[in-house]
């Protein structure tokens, strides 16, 4: 026990020495943080309509007139889903169309006023569909006449969304890349031959830093959240401790990663691009800038078991709507199978030499 | 005779068709120093890691102060000190603080400022590795090597790129740690090392044994043979004339 403890003060030691590594880990995400924060990607897209209708189907012509337009998207779904997804800011306004719907009746959009120009451009867009139609179809009846009506939500805002996104984005990068580059240095130089002939126990060595790295996940994790909270109007009303569990458990899925890529690896140069292989994709599709809800159906599908995806949603989840450990099972589940699967994968392709 | 501290029997070791070591038996008595000697290649290496139990032996046995190698390979770790050909250490902590923690894998509490004066590197105790010198790092490797004061010490070309100060500068080392009483195993392909350092020796040659007996023995033997050298012996060589202009030792530490 003594020696474990003795292997992981050394292994933080020469962690926290590595000036540039550790400036990049923990600030890096910080930068994109703000980088993000100031172009503000979520307002460059479409208005994103759900629509819920409760009078089974007696209204083809609002859905068929609202598709024709390009600025909408709509969402069709039931009732409390499309309502969490506005609250989540990942709908503008749903449309409720009543269950005793008739023409002429005064629909309302319920709108999320957090997001007020969405709100207000989707109003007006609106409107003016439903004034279109009273021309064409209906001169003699009265108009439809769009109400917006806020929700109470929270007042997300993109902020919200993206900061979990970049935290869940780190763990994966500090994952790895620094085990993988450690690691296939300390092979390449033949530091690790050297400690094979001490009688260390490899496991040892490999837990050392491990939890090196689960350390530095935590100053992560603290940095980021406090940054958000303080400087960012971040909404977190989470558990922090729920937070570090989602967190530590997708460390635990990326380092798995990172000692198989250390394994097959023979210098940093094989490291680095199948790093990025795996990690950029993930970086792009998993839903840490943007939502993944605008992907076609199959990327959805399939982005939907990569571990970042799990990480991120877990992260956000816990962070933004104070999920619980029951509320996010199906995520710790996910990067729960994962981890096994890299671990193996790890046990199996690591080497000392 | 003296005590036998290493007996190795019949060790092979074959990479596919390649004979790297083909059963070769020797032995090594308690306090000498044993040289295996050859060109590159021959096998050395391979010989020496497979006693250190970083390669699985193919066949034959070693045993080093009681203890089988191949049954007991955790024993045998802490029981020998390794500098390999190519030893490395971590960038990032002081030599200090490496000794330390070598020490604290054999379970010891190593005394580093002891151990750096044994190699003569007290005044870089809070140096990182990366900061020393050719000679001053292959120093260091001994030193960790001997944190576990260790029954046999094995080395793997000491003194190989290093400038002729550097490396008298390591003979005076190793004879001191010779003359303390441990017992080392050396291999080198500078004949000079050999003939400075060593006890005995063992010429090896695709990956076979071809000559052993102390270094003396061996030259008289090849006399005795009715050798002449095509050239007449010189009085001095250019490393003699290149330490003489140059100083023997004085220079690394600069």
């Amino acid at each position: 026990m003594r020696l474990k403890w003795v292997l992981i003060i050394a292994s933080l030691k020469m962690f926290f020495r590595e000036k540039e590594a550790v400036f990049w880990t923990l600030f890096l995400p910080l930068f994109m943080v703000v980088l993000f924060g100031f172009v503000r990607f979520d307002r460059l897209g479409t208005i994103e309509l759900g629509f819920v209708d409760l009078s089974g189907g007696k209204a083809p012509a609002i859905l068929s007139e609202l598709s024709a337009i390009k600025t909408i998207k709509i969402h069709q779904g039931e009732q409390d889903e499309e309502w969490k997804a506005l609250q989540k800011g990942e709908r503008d306004l749903v449309l409720v169309i009543p269950a005793d719907y008739h023409s002429g009746q005064s629909l309302i959009a319920y709108s999320n006023d957090a997001k007020p120009q969405e709100t207000q451009l989707g109003g007006l867009v609106l409107q003016r569909v439903f004034d279109e139609m009273a021309m064409k179809n209906l001169p003699s009846e009265q108009r439809i006449l769009v109400q917006t009506k806020p929700v109470k939500s929270r007042k997300l805002t993109y902020m919200d969304f993206l900061l979990p996104g970049i935290l869940a984005m780190s763990i994966m990068q500090m994952g790895v890349f620094s085990v993988a580059f450690v690691f296939v240095d300390l092979k390449k130089r033949g530091v690790l031959r050297r400690l094979k002939v001490t009688p260390i126990r490899p496991n040892d060595f490999v837990l050392a830093h491990v939890v090196t790295r689960l350390v530095v996940l935590l100053l992560q994790v603290t940095m980021l959240i406090s940054a958000g909270v303080l400087f960012f109007h971040l909404n977190f009303v989470g558990n922090v401790g729920v937070l570090f569990i989602v967190g530590l458990l997708g460390a635990i899925v990326f380092l798995g990663i990172g000692f198989a890529i250390a394994g097959v690896s023979k210098s940093e140069d094989q490291v680095a691009p199948l790093a990025n292989l795996i990690t950029l994709p993930m970086m792009l599709l998993s839903g840490v800038f943007f939502s993944r809800a605008n992907l076609p159906g199959f990327a959805h599908l399939m982005t939907s078991v990569f571990p970042l995806t799990y990480l991120a949603d877990g992260l956000r989840s816990v962070a933004i709507d104070g999920a619980t450990f029951q509320q996010v099972w199906k995520e710790l589940a996910g990067l729960g199978v994962w981890s096994v699967g890299s671990c193996l994968l790890a046990v199996k392709l690591f080497r000392w030499e | 005779m003296a005590e036998i501290i290493l007996d190795v029997q019949n060790l092979g070791k074959r990479y596919g068709s390649l004979v790297a070591v083909d059963g070769i038996s020797f032995q090594v008595y308690r306090q000498e120093v044993f040289g295996i000697l050859g060109p590159n290649g021959a096998g050395k290496t391979t010989t020496l890691e497979m006693i250190e139990t970083l390669r699985e032996m193919d066949s034959g046995t070693a045993v080093l102060n009681g203890i089988d190698v191949r049954k007991d390979p955790q024993r045998i770790k802490q029981s020998i000190g390794v500098q390999l050909q190519s030893s490395s250490f971590f960038d990032k902590l002081s030599l200090t603080e490496l000794l330390i923690l070598f020490g604290e894998l054999y379970g010891r509490k190593a005394d580093a400022t002891d151990l750096l004066s044994a190699v003569e590197l007290q005044d870089k105790a809070k140096a990182r590795v990366n900061e020393l010198s050719g000679g001053q790092k292959q120093r260091f490797s001994i030193a960790a090597a001997l944190v576990n004061d260790p029954v046999v010490l094995f080395l793997d070309e000491p003194t190989t790129g290093l400038d002729p100060q550097a490396r008298r500068h390591l003979w005076e080392v190793i004879r001191v740690i010779r003359n303390d009483g441990k017992t080392i195993v050396l291999t080198t392909h500078y004949m000079e090392e050999a003939e400075e350092l060593c006890d005995r020796v063992a010429i090896m040659d695709y990956g076979k044994i071809v000559a052993m007996a102390p270094p003396q023995e061996l030259i008289s033997r090849l006399l005795a043979s009715g050798f002449t050298k095509q050239r007449a012996e010189r009085l001095a060589t250019l490393e003699d004339v290149f330490l003489n202009l140059t100083g023997h030792s004085l220079r690394e530490e600069q």
